[in-house]
């Protein structure tokens, strides 16, 4: 049974970012969020989302995502939340300051569970760092059930559109009952 | 060939097209000549042009505007190297780069860039952007009407001379009204 809850959220995150209908999807690899990013190219070849692609830094994928509301077009993009140091100024004096909506999905790092010994550094503070930057954050763990996770996603992209700003979802998939639940 | 020279005969070759540009001095320039609703500045974002132009070719694609112009400079494109791989990578056919390599980070007090030794057009050869080189405003407008009529995706490497243009007014603007005009200016055309 709880072997199944991990991915039962990445599957309720992957039906989120689909229902959303996307333009595009950018990702930045994690092994956490893995699933939901070969479901999404899958959903991609199966003609479920339009466009799935990589980017090299987090950077890139607010300048390219964040391209898409001038065309009246909307975006996604998943990562770890390590990733918000190198996304930083581009997420603000670009997303931000142009009043640009896109929605981050990004997997936490640095808490329970975490096996790298100074992730943390940069994990921890993220919170208030996009907070104090006027970015909105909005948090799902091991305690709320599947389908709140997708309800989240789903709710967030609605908020970055009606507010026309950068919104994240950080996911913390530690969980102890689920031994194979990555940081 | 000065960069505002460079930037005159973009914006020659330009006028019913998106151009992004990247920040400080060049955004500067650019609006010095004409400060039109098809440009959009980007006020900081170091390194972020050629990202959101890409973002930009992909949302356009398939609409009646038919490319998305991105003015770069060398400093800034090494800042984030990795927006050349992706835009090879992602083949927008509808993306034109210009490149102003002046060999500096001219709007920071001229401090030497990699550009000095290594040659960015080589550089996007090896990612499959389509490169034109460039030495002066005949050959950058040549290669422009050759971009705007051929499909890319393109990447014009233009030499210019290292420095401002004197007397250039600072872009004094509110991003969000500025990015709203550049966003009124493209949604008429999208449809048309």
């Amino acid at each position: 049974m709880s072997a199944s809850t991990t991915q039962d959220r990445h599957r309720e995150v992957l039906r989120a970012i689909i229902g959303l209908a996307p333009d595009g999807v950018a990702y930045v690899p994690s092994a956490s969020i893995a699933p939901i990013i070969d479901g999404a190219l899958e959903a991609q070849a199966n003609g479920d989302l339009a466009l799935v692609y990589p980017v090299s830094r987090e950077e890139e994928a607010m300048g390219l995502v964040g391209a898409y509301p001038f065309a009246g077009k909307f975006g996604v993009i998943i990562m770890q939340d390590n990733g918000f140091g190198n996304a930083l100024t581009a997420l603000t004096t670009f997303a931000a300051a142009y009043h640009l909506p896109l929605l981050i999905v990004a997997n936490t790092r640095g808490g329970l569970g975490e096996y790298n010994s100074m992730i943390h550094s940069i994990s921890e503070p993220v919170p208030e760092l996009l907070r104090s930057a006027n970015i909105p954050v909005f948090r799902v763990d091991r305690r709320n059930p599947p389908e709140d996770w997708g309800a989240t996603v789903k709710e967030a992209g609605n908020h970055a559109k009606m507010t026309f700003r950068p919104v994240t979802v950080l996911m913390e998939f530690y969980d102890h009952k689920d031994g194979k639940a990555k940081a | 060939m000065k960069r505002i020279e460079a930037l005159r005969a973009v914006v020659d070759a330009t006028s019913d097209l998106p151009v992004i540009a990247t920040c400080a001095a060049t955004s500067r320039e650019l609006a010095s000549i004409e400060d039109r609703d098809n440009h959009l500045y980007l006020l900081d974002a170091m390194g972020l042009a050629v990202s959101v132009g890409t973002g930009l070719a992909q949302a356009i694609e398939g609409s009646a505007v038919l490319r998305a112009v991105v003015i770069e400079g060398d400093g800034s494109l090494l800042m984030n190297p990795g927006a050349a791989l992706t835009a090879g990578y992602l083949r927008p056919e509808n993306l034109v780069i210009v490149l102003l390599d002046n060999g500096v980070y001219a709007s920071t007090a001229s401090i030497p860039t990699h550009a000095q030794q290594l040659d960015l057009g080589r550089i996007a050869e090896a990612v499959d952007l389509k490169v034109l080189q460039v030495q002066n405003t005949e050959e950058l407008a040549l290669a422009l009407r050759q971009t705007l009529s051929e499909n890319g995706p393109w990447f014009i490497h233009a030499r210019t001379e290292p420095g401002n243009e004197p007397g250039i007014e600072l872009l004094l603007i509110d991003p969000v009204v500025h990015g709203d005009r550049f966003r009124r200016w493209l949604s008429q055309r999208l449809h048309a």
